[in-house]
């Protein structure tokens, strides 16, 4: 059902990887692991992934300055990305957050966004529908 | 009456019969009195108000008084044969208070002998009352514009501050005609986007934010308000400046801002610490579904790490939000250094970090031992952390801590040779909710720390550069500090 595809998640939270990791595994995808945007930028050159998973507010790498290098290589600009974050707008929903990032002109908006806690189901339905395999929410 | 007064005063009858109905119709009290004050005659308009006064004496009828009043412009024109004036309160016959100007002269027979003195009063009741209403609106105005909560200025078109509140004069350095820009600001030219000469040459009040800078150097945050005085014609001559003082709720606004900010981390910290129970729930399950011991387990240790990172963050939530003074006993840093080494002693053999102390085991403190538990605690945990998050090959790690007595301060200190901290990071230390450590940092232990040594009156600095280790410098006084003092904090400098 995932044909094999491959994942990146980019989070500094080991606990987040483990559990984006093992949620991605048992549905059948191939999961990488990144701790910040240097370790990321260095597994999408050895190994391109069909999609990332990318943690916004990681402390020490940026995980913006990782998502904006990506974007700008003519390799890797068509990885769709999620960004996955527990930084959400002023009434802390999902919506005011992605219009936060949409107005940020520095960055291009994400392709999907992801608010922490993490819903299991609304990832995969994402991840789904990015990758183009159908069952898209 | 004398005889000879008597016959001047049957001339003076038929001189007032030469004038005919004048001297009636005057709209003044006019009367003409003997050397004893007695009236001789008097106008309508005097009979009218006064009563009939004809051979009564001027102050009995004026004044109701039982002798002549003190320096008495009659007696006066008498005496020296001039005219006279002054002001007087008289009574009318009902009582009434009327204010006059008093005008006395003389009145001579042929040879120039004073037969006679005239007293003329014009009634300036309504003009005094006016005075007085117009003398206790200034003064109103006056003591609005001084004791007004704010600094308020009156300046010509040089922006010369020609009038001051008293606020103003209090604060500033001020001096009449001086410049607004230098007293405000200390300033040698005018600011860039005067209001008040963008208010001179509209009209238009306005409105903006500034920052002015007291006599004693202190900057005070200001709302500026500027409005044009006109004259009469409309033409503008001066223009005043309201300056509101609104340094205090800036200040208050930057605490709520980083309250707000202090919230977001937390509530940053507990959706991560969610995750991972969830992670660890999902890892569990996966397990169970699968009959897998090793997915129980990993599940199992992620719930368990992560209820273990929720207690010590709403731990230091309530140290933070705790108001209480610190109780002040007798407490050995030394002996809680112990304490607290026991207490990393296994994290610190698993990761092969040497724990050291120097302490001087005689020094006491007057302080809350848990605070200083915590204090230790944090900084010792924080060194651990340091040196863990780098990757030294073959590095030996080292946590050093010295306590150490300085004149009447104790010094702690805090040594790692780990991974260091860059200016920024340094920077956002003891203020802001801040974590370099992912899943390992509440973000609060120094914030912590922080409180700890400002309830006891100390300070804490930080040195440190990337890759050279960080030193935290802690100073407590051994005395309790006085009662008010303002506890600081100081930020160290980067090696």
């Amino acid at each position: 059902m995932s044909d094999g595809k491959k994942i990146l998640v980019v989070d500094d939270e080991p606990d987040v990887c483990t559990y984006l990791s093992r949620l991605f595994e048992d549905h059948g995808y191939a999961v990488r692991c990144a701790a910040d945007g240097e370790q990321a930028l260095e597994a999408v050159r050895l190994d391109k992934p069909d999609l990332i998973t990318l943690d916004l507010s990681m402390p020490h790498t940026s995980g913006v300055r990782f998502y904006r290098e990506i974007k700008a290589h003519s390799d890797f600009s068509s990885i769709p990305v999620i960004f996955v974050t527990g930084v959400t707008g002023p009434t802390g929903s999902p919506a005011d957050t992605e219009r936060f990032y949409a107005s940020r002109r520095q960055i291009p908006p994400p392709d999907a966004f992801v608010a922490k806690p993490i819903d299991p189901e609304e990832m995969l339905g994402l991840v789904r529908r990015l990758l183009g395999q159908g069952g898209s929410q | 009456m004398s005889e000879n007064a008597l016959v001047s005063a049957a001339k003076l009858r038929a001189v007032e019969q030469a004038c005919g109905r004048l001297f009636d119709e005057v709209p003044y009290y006019i009367s003409i009195q003997d050397r004893e004050f007695r009236i001789l005659t008097a106008n309508r308009k005097t009979w009218e108000d006064f009563g009939d006064c004809l051979g009564e004496f001027c102050y009995r009828v004026y004044k109701g008084r039982s002798a002549p009043c003190p320096e008495c412009p009659v007696a006066r024109t008498f005496a020296d044969g001039c005219e006279h004036s002054s002001q007087e309160k008289i009574f009318d016959r009902r009582g009434l208070p009327r204010d006059v100007l008093v005008n006395t002269r003389p009145l001579r027979d042929p040879s120039g002998q004073v037969l006679a003195a005239m007293e003329l009063f014009t009634d300036v009741t309504v003009q005094k009352e006016l005075e007085h209403r117009l003398h206790d609106s200034l003064t109103r105005f006056q003591n609005l514009f001084d004791l007004a909560p704010c600094f308020i200025s009156v300046q010509d078109r040089e922006l010369r501050v020609i009038e001051a509140n008293r606020r103003l004069m209090e604060n500033f350095s001020w001096r009449l005609g001086g410049r607004c820009y230098q007293i405000y600001k200390g300033r040698s030219e005018p600011c860039p986007q005067c209001l008040v000469a963008q208010t001179f040459q509209d009209g238009k009040p306005r409105c903006g934010e500034d920052v002015l800078v007291d006599r004693s150097g202190r900057s005070v945050q200001v709302v500026v308000h500027t409005a044009a005085i006109r004259d009469p014609r409309g033409q503008i001559t001066g223009v005043m400046e309201l300056c509101d003082d609104v340094s205090e709720i800036r200040a208050l606004e930057d605490k709520l801002a980083s309250l707000g900010r202090l919230v977001g981390g937390i509530a940053h910290s507990v959706k991560n610490v969610l995750e991972g129970l969830r992670g660890g729930l999902y890892i569990g399950n996966l397990g169970f579904r699968d009959n897998k011991p090793e997915d129980i387990r990993a599940g199992w240790e992620m719930v368990e790490r992560n209820v273990a990172r929720l207690s010590r963050l709403i731990m230091d939530m309530l140290y933070c939000a705790r108001e209480a003074s610190p109780r002040r006993l007798p407490v050995s840093p030394a002996a809680v250094l112990q304490e607290v080494f026991a207490l990393y002693a296994e994290r610190a053999r698993q990761t092969g970090i040497s724990l050291e102390a120097e302490a001087d085991s005689e020094l006491t403190l007057l302080a809350e031992p848990r605070d200083i538990h915590s204090l230790l605690s944090n900084l010792v945990g924080n060194a651990i952390d340091a040196c863990c998050s780098e990757e030294g090959e073959g590095k030996s790690y080292r946590v050093k801590v010295r306590v150490a007595r300085q004149d009447e301060q104790a010094v702690i200190q805090v040594e790692d040779n780990g991974v260091g901290m860059d200016e920024e990071t340094r920077s956002k230390l003891f203020t802001k909710f801040f974590s370099t450590k992912g899943p390992f940092g509440t973000g609060l232990g120094l914030l912590v720390a922080h409180k700890v040594v400002t309830e006891h009156g100390g300070t804490i600095s930080a040195q440190s550069s990337p890759g050279q280790g960080s030193v935290f410098t802690v100073r407590l006084p051994l005395q309790s500090p006085v009662a008010g003092a303002a506890p600081t904090a100081t930020r160290g400098t980067t090696q």
